[in-house]
């Protein structure tokens, strides 16, 4: 039937639509990071969002084990009013970023939350003048709630290929 | 460069030259005459509570592997095959009834004793290898406090408790501080490294005159840095109004024989939160009232163990520095658990603890980024020397030799160089 190819059709679209929604949302938060507009990054978590970059692989309880990042607004805030700081010293100079994002993939949506759930890999090179230039790549998982034409990060899970590595300094979020 | 000349020569009353932390022969010397001499923090019991569980690590640049053998007692061994020298235990942490080597699969018992060889029949009479002499080998002392263990790979000198002198009362403390009188290491590890020395990490940790200027950008327009614990009202006070720095002279630090130091503990913050009243009366009904008020009352922040650990309570966690090169130091953190506390305590230590001893920590960042300019700063030649003249009122403790003056001297530091001078001057 027509009208049934058209349903298939139609929701097949959705979905796509949906997906490229979402992938334009995390190019867009990611390049805050870059742009160093820290303070719109924060404004795209829920109040209740959750930054985390665990530091074990697998790990899947941010209380019980370490972590790089376990950040609620707060923490977030207190952190990058930091970066802001005329003497933050492990900042002077500070880090370039290029954050790369791929392989994005979104599951079917929870209706009853009005939530997705994403997954990506993504690469950020941080270059920091007169040190090495440092690159990180791993997983990204995030719970994204819709927010009238846009969406709210719940949460955002960062796992490094070398999360438990013996890391120099880190200042900017993956 | 001295090294074959007058050690003597490198340290003075108040200054240290900075071959000290540049010059590679006397960092190999370290290694030598202060890891291999001395009582080195290997790990805690807890990482290996059964039978067959290990754990590897170093001692100064030797890797080694600590283990719970079958008969529950823990070893320390020589992380190499008694055959050609393979690092035989390449995990980090595990549990083996056995460890094989990949090379010709020999086996060694998790005591170190060489369990068998592989075809034997090759070895005639006479030259069988030898279940103890071509074991992995065990270091020649481990003893514990507490269940932290410390292993010595000399056979001389003194014992752990005479070692470390007073500061163990500091692991009996803090063992007391868990209302069932027991810490445990759970919850992973911080690792981060600096490209700078090793030694500036162990004076950092009894420096407070440092805190408001290195730091200055974690604290907030009231002056105060963020709390450091949940339901503390605030954290340490850095400025007072118009912005003096609020000095820290009397909190006091104290310097110890064989290295060792502490720093007098922070202003107690009122912590007024469920949590920590839960924690007060389990405490309470192990203790009583009134040793809980003295396990409560921090007396120490940062507890240095010389040559390579320290300990801190407001926020129990270890943290252990593991040289790699005279420019080049690894610290690994760990997160002490107080059995019998409440649970969501453990979870509150584990975030706070993510927030300052991380990699990407917003107070570590700060040191590290001065270790390492220290590092490079000492590469010039117009100035030979570090300066470590601060200094107040000194008492000493004839019991305990405990050395204490106000926050902001440098006694602890000179008191490391004296030790470390008298260390590496034994042939």
């Amino acid at each position: 039937m027509p009208g049934g190819e058209e349903g298939r059709g139609g929701a097949a679209l959705a979905e796509l639509l949906v997906a490229r929604e979402v992938e334009r949302f995390l190019i867009h938060e990611v390049g805050l990071l870059d742009d160093r507009r820290f303070e719109d990054w924060i404004e795209l978590f829920a109040e209740d969002g959750i930054y985390w970059a665990p530091a074990k692989v697998d790990q899947d309880d941010p209380w019980e084990h370490v972590s790089l990042f376990f950040d609620d607004r707060e923490l977030m805030t207190t952190r990058l009013a930091r970066l802001r700081h005329p003497r933050v010293y492990a900042q002077i100079p500070h880090s370039r970023t290029s954050h790369t994002i791929g392989n994005v993939t979104v599951e079917p949506p929870d209706p009853d939350a009005d939530a997705y759930d994403a997954s990506a890999r993504f690469v950020m090179l941080d270059y920091r003048p007169g040190h090495g230039q440092r690159s990180f790549g791993g997983r990204y998982e995030y719970r994204l709630v819709r927010e009238g034409e846009s969406f709210l990060i719940a949460s955002k899970k960062a796992t490094l290929l070398n999360c438990d590595a013996v890391h120099e300094a880190i200042s900017i979020p993956f | 460069m001295l090294v074959n000349g007058d050690l003597s020569e490198l340290v003075t009353d108040t200054r240290v030259h900075r071959d000290v932390f540049q010059d590679r022969a006397i960092f190999d010397l370290e290694m030598e005459r202060i890891f291999a001499r001395s009582w080195v923090y290997v790990g805690h019991a807890s990482q290996v509570p059964e039978p067959g569980d290990f754990m590897c690590t170093r001692i100064g640049a030797q890797p080694v592997v600590m283990t719970r053998h079958s008969d529950g007692e823990v070893h320390v061994l020589y992380n190499r095959c008694g055959h050609r020298g393979v690092k035989v235990v390449a995990e980090e942490q595990g549990n083996a009834r056995r460890f094989m080597c990949m090379y010709h699969g020999w086996t060694y018992d998790t005591n170190g004793d060489l369990d068998f060889v592989t075809q034997p029949e090759g070895y005639p009479e006479g030259r069988q290898p030898d279940k103890v002499r071509d074991g992995m080998g065990r270091v020649a002392r481990v003893d514990d406090v507490c269940g932290f263990v410390f292993a010595n790979l000399s056979p001389d000198g003194p014992g752990l408790r005479d070692w470390l002198g007073a500061n163990a009362i500091c692991l009996e403390d803090l063992a007391d501080s868990a209302p069932d009188g027991e810490v445990e290491i759970r919850g992973g590890v911080h690792r981060y490294l600096y490209r700078g020395n090793w030694k500036f990490q162990i004076d950092n940790l009894s420096d407070m005159y440092h805190p408001a200027y290195s730091h200055e950008s974690s604290s907030r327009p009231s002056g105060r840095q963020f709390a450091r614990r949940k339901g503390d009202k605030g954290g340490i006070l850095f400025r007072e109004k118009r912005g003096r720095v609020k000095s820290m002279d009397p909190l006091g630090v104290s310097a110890l024989p064989n290295g060792h130091s502490w720093q007098g503990g922070l202003p107690q913050i009122e912590n007024t939160s469920e949590l920590h009243r839960e924690y007060v009366a389990r405490l309470e009904a192990r203790l009583g009232p009134e040793r809980t008020r003295e396990v409560l009352t921090k007396t120490r922040h940062n507890v240095i163990f010389y040559p390579n650990m320290a300990m801190q309570e407001l926020n129990p966690h270890i943290r252990v520095i593991r040289p790699v090169a005279a420019d080049l130091t690894e610290i690994f953190v760990y997160p002490i658990g107080l059995k019998g506390a409440p649970e969501q305590m453990f979870r509150e230590q584990i975030r706070i603890l993510n927030g300052t001893h991380s990699a990407s920590s917003m107070v570590q960042t700060d040191d590290v980024e001065a270790f390492a300019r220290a590092q490079e700063g000492l590469s010039t030649t117009g100035n030979e020397w570090i300066l470590l003249a601060r200094a107040g009122e000194e008492t000493v403790d004839p019991e305990t030799g405990r050395v204490s003056s106000i926050g902001t001297s440098e006694v602890a530091m000179r008191n490391h160089y004296a030790t470390w001078l008298s260390l590496m001057s034994r042939a």
